[in-house]
């Protein structure tokens, strides 16, 4: 399909925008040198032109819409990413705890050498002006790249293979090999999505044989190519693993001797925004140390793994490019313990005959006898009398009549009954599938008249819920106190208060497997994630959405908020819509 | 008196124990009565306090809940996660960044993509983790006294190394083993205190006979007819909302899907039905009415509290799936000294909310796009296609 039939047409050429949503006359930020200020529900505006009152007015619709003020999202994801500095940070001093038992059992003077810069520091709010020069070469590579496709265009023979490179060239960028019709003003594309793949630009557009060669998606196990590999590597699991890896979010790994033969898919290295000189600088810094090193990639600082290949990169979605075999890693691991010095005692040869010092194995007796004798303490039965006789006694003086459940038991239930939702669509989900035989048949329909009986009890118990909240918020007490915050999270439900005894036993999460362990931590981990996804997706909602909404008179440029707002809002900000002109109605 | 309890007290505080009661179903009205001041009403809150000690066996709750760490602990359950303030973070205040009047779109889309990217940077920080911690366990399999820990934990082994590091950890423990034996104590004690605490309820209701039953009658009930706002109640409303249309939605489908499957079943049984009878097929029926309701036991199960919820922090303990082989349990666990839950399970239950999480954002999305949908129709001249 020829695009040019469709009358498309980029919307602007670079540099002539008018900005959207602020006053011409106020000077420019340093993120934007082109014009494409996608400002939202700006504040406090003392407009001089009528222009600019209208949009005041308009904003002052959407601000009034959104009632939270501007910045909210911004500072949402801001403390989402210090949230999650934090717990990085926790997680590398565990991991170095853990590296120091691992390595250097009987020497303590090598854990110095663990390299202090293992924090990260990417805390700055706003993009380095480095990065600001990245996107301006990413801008000028791009409109470089859209003459030669105009050109190219133009011989429908030439097509073909352009159409396949540009595709294969802007594969990282928009995860779906999807061409953007509207692209020129790069500016409003998140910087971190195209900083990474396109930034290669450049240097593969002055070499025209490496941008070719991406065509078969060769990998080169060779070190010299690390470059091209993980360019081509990048390019090639673009459209495969759409929305899933990005070009960004990969964590390199270094093999400890580049002597070693290695197969392109067993370990992966992706260099990072500079091309040329950081393989080359992150390989040397790696080869030094054989610790974590720093790879400084969109002004953050990510955690790279030393040169024990102990790091398994199976995990997809992750972005990982490339997977690593286990089997290997016990090997390494025993080959590294012993070709680093023979004297050395590692963990693996001495982990089953340590022995806890003395006092400590004394305190943890009496510790653990301690809370054996509490756990099997019964209470007797006077104090049991003496108390059920006096919370009898308070019960009868409480309000009468008593509301059926207590906030607490509310929201106990409504947990069940979000439970026993999932199951029941799990349930139905498997009988979708066709049944072979009558009996099956059978099975599944009295299945289905099981579950509707049970969707109609717990449509039952909420009626009941809903009139408990009611009745609650009836009785609420006089406090301003923050809905919600001062409520325990981890409640145990009614049930688990019978069994004190429970409560006071060990606490154990066996596992059986390193399989397990993983998923349990990957599990958590998305869990958390989507969590903080859902909150962020609110709050965006209701800071976005009124400011389209109340547009009073959309502009072209309009279309380019539009789009970016539509990318956030409905793809999770991995996906771009594509948004053509209608030149067909002239 | 095994406590001497010292009561300072500010107004929040008031308010956040008024709060916590009430959440627990307390419903004395005297204690709500009580200025926030704290200059009064000792003996309510003494009275509450026996009556939380026991609904929420406070005492057990707080010696697991502080119970000292000296494995590897990781959460069993994901609570923290859905609280509403989770994205209060530090940084409360609005970021310089150029926000003379607004913000930039693209710096929204900046700051998602570094979210997204330090996301999975955790992601392979935490694989990294999982594999440390495993190998630690694997090699000091067989080393620990406890022998239903089987390995040490990380803390454990960095003690063996370095013991003079965790000189507090000792002391911690040492303190935590006297609160343990007070609380042996106490249990001695128990039939005492609730005796005490019934004549403390029996002077209460003697004094207020006299004087305040006048406003009781005069009040009704004494709490606030009409609270001014309960974020709770809304709160839990939207949700009950959300839920009743979730299930609404399900039971329509239902309805739909059976329906046709039964209009297919009468079908196919009119043709058969004397061979059917033959067959012995009532029996059969039987039979499979019999296993689908074992099906659905698990529902039943769970709508019937008590529903055992794993909580809180638990110990990482590597067990082969081949127990009592070598570690040998010597020791009877007749009425088990150990509250173990495996990784199976938790990561049934984590895959479960993950699926409903997902379903929630989709239907986020969703709404999202219907919405733009509506904008880009005023748009001039432009049609979006979505990815």
């Amino acid at each position: 399909m020829n695009p040019q039939s469709l009358g498309l047409r980029q919307t602007a050429a670079t540099g002539a925008l008018p900005p959207l949503y602020s006053q011409p006359s106020r000077p420019r930020r340093a993120g934007g040198r082109g014009p494409c200020c996608l400002r939202l529900a700006a504040g406090g505006e003392s407009g001089t032109g009528q222009r600019e009152r209208g949009r005041a007015e308009g904003s002052g619709a959407g601000r009034a819409a959104d009632g939270a003020g501007p910045c909210r999202s911004a500072a949402a994801l801001l403390a989402a990413l210090g949230k999650g500095a934090e717990r990085r940070r926790e997680l590398e001093q565990r991991a170095a705890r853990s590296w120091a038992l691992l390595r250097c059992w009987s020497s303590k003077e090598e854990e110095q050498l663990q390299p202090e810069a293992g924090s990260s520091n990417g805390q700055e709010n706003k993009p380095s002006p480095k990065e600001l020069e990245e996107l301006e070469l990413l801008n000028r590579a791009l409109e470089k790249v859209l003459k030669v496709r105009k050109s190219i265009l133009k011989t429908p023979l030439e097509a073909q293979g352009a159409t396949g490179e540009k595709s294969a060239g802007e594969g990282p960028a928009p995860k779906n090999a999807e061409k953007q019709q509207v692209p020129v003003p790069v500016e409003d594309v998140p910087m971190s999505t195209k900083v990474r793949a396109v930034s290669k630009r450049p240097a593969s557009l002055k070499k025209p044989s490496p941008y070719q060669l991406k065509a078969p998606y060769r990998t080169d196990p060779e070190v010299k190519k690390l470059q091209r590999k993980a360019l081509s590597r990048c390019v090639s699991r673009g459209p495969r693993t759409a929305g899933k890896s990005s070009s960004k979010g990969v964590v390199c790994k270094q093999r400890r001797s580049p002597t070693r033969a290695v197969s392109a898919s067993d370990r992966e290295v992706c260099a990072p925004a500079e091309p040329q000189k950081a393989p080359g600088s992150s390989r040397s810094a790696l080869n030094a140390q054989q610790s974590f090193s720093i790879e400084d990639s969109v002004g953050e600082k990510n955690s790279v793994a030393a040169g024990r290949q102990l790091l398994d990169a199976g995990k997809k979605s992750c972005g990982f490019l490339g997977e690593s075999s286990k089997k290997e890693n016990p090997t390494a691991e025993g080959a590294l313990g012993r070709s680093t010095s023979p004297r050395r005692v590692t963990l693996q040869e001495k982990g089953c005959q340590l022995k806890l010092p003395l006092p400590y194995r004394k305190a943890y007796f009496r510790n653990s006898r301690a809370w054996e004798r509490c756990r099997l303490c019964q209470t007797s039965a006077d104090a049991a009398a003496a108390r059920n006789r006096f919370i009898e006694r308070i019960q009868t003086t409480f309000c009468s009549p008593r509301p059926a459940f207590s906030p607490a038991e509310v929201e106990e239930e409504l947990k069940v009954l979000q439970d026993v939702l999932s199951l029941l669509s799990q349930y139905m989900e498997a009988e979708f599938a066709d049944h072979p035989t009558l009996q099956r048949e059978y099975e599944s329909l009295l299945t289905l008249e099981g579950l509707q009986t049970t969707v109609s009890q717990c449509l039952r118990k909420l009626q009941l819920l809903q009139a408990g909240v009611e009745a609650q918020r009836r009785l609420h007490p006089d406090c301003a106190v923050d809905g919600g915050s001062c409520f325990p999270a981890c409640v145990p439900s009614r049930g688990q208060m019978c069994d004190t005894a429970g409560m006071l036993a060990v606490p154990l999460l066996c596992y059986s497997s390193f399989q397990e362990l993983r998923d349990l931590f990957a599990l958590k981990l998305q869990v958390s994630m989507l969590h903080q996804e859902i909150a962020l997706q609110k709050v965006m909602m209701a800071e976005l959405l009124p400011v389209l909404e109340a547009w009073p008179c959309p502009e072209a440029s309009a279309v380019q908020l539009y789009r970016a707002v539509y990318t956030q809002l409905c793809e999770g900000g991995k996906r771009f819509p594509v948004l053509m002109r209608d030149e067909l109605a002239d | 008196m095994l406590f001497s309890i010292v009561f300072f007290f500010s107004d929040n505080q008031i308010r956040f124990v008024k709060a916590a009661l009430w959440y627990y179903g307390y419903d004395r009205p005297e204690l709500y009565r009580l200025p926030s001041d704290g200059s009064a009403g000792s003996r309510e809150l003494l009275l509450a306090f026996s009556w939380l000690l026991h609904r929420i066996s406070l005492l057990e709750q707080l010696l697991a809940r502080n119970r000292v760490k000296t494995g590897d602990e990781t959460s069993v359950c994901t609570c923290e996660d859905g609280l509403p303030n989770s994205l209060k973070g530090t940084t409360e205040k609005a970021p310089e960044h150029g926000l003379e009047g607004g913000v930039d779109v693209r710096y929204l889309q900046w700051l998602n993509g570094r979210l997204r990217f330090q996301w999975r940077s955790l992601h392979a920080q935490h694989e990294e983790q999982c594999k440390l911690l495993h190998k630690i366990h694997l090699f000091t399999s067989g080393s620990h006294v406890d022998q239903i820990l089987g390995h040490f934990s990380v803390t454990e082994t960095d003690l063996v190394r370095q013991p003079e590091n965790y000189k507090q950890l000792l002391q911690l423990l040492e303190s935590e083993t006297m609160q343990l034996e007070a609380f042996l104590e106490w249990k001695q004690l128990e039939p005492v205190y609730w005796q005490w605490m019934e004549t403390v309820l029996d002077n209460m209701a003697e004094e207020g006979n006299t004087c305040e039953s006048q406003d009781a009658r005069v009040e009704g009930s004494g709490l606030p007819k009409v609270a001014s706002c309960c974020p709770w109640a809304d709160s839990l409303t939207g949700q009950i909302d959300k839920l009743s249309r979730d299930l609404t939605t399900l039971r329509e489908q239902l309805h739909k899907l059976t329906t046709r499957r039964k209009a297919a079943w009468c079908e196919k049984v009119k043709t058969r039905e004397e061979e059917l009878q033959k067959e012995g097929f009532s029996a059969t029926a039987r039979k499979i009415q019999e296993s689908v309701e074992l099906k659905l036991l698990d529902l039943t199960y769970l709508c019937a509290p008590p529903q055992k919820r794993m909580h809180g922090s638990h110990r990482l303990v590597f067990r082969n799936k081949h127990p009592a082989s070598k570690m040998g349990f010597g020791r009877s666990v007749s009425k088990e000294p150990v509250s173990a839950v495996s990784a199976t399970e938790v990561i049934r239950e984590l895959q479960m909310t993950e699926a409903s999480l997902e379903r929630e954002l989709k239907q986020l999305q969703e709404e999202c796009r219907q919405r733009l949908d509506e904008v880009a129709e005023g748009l001039d001249g432009v049609i979006c296609i979505s990815p």
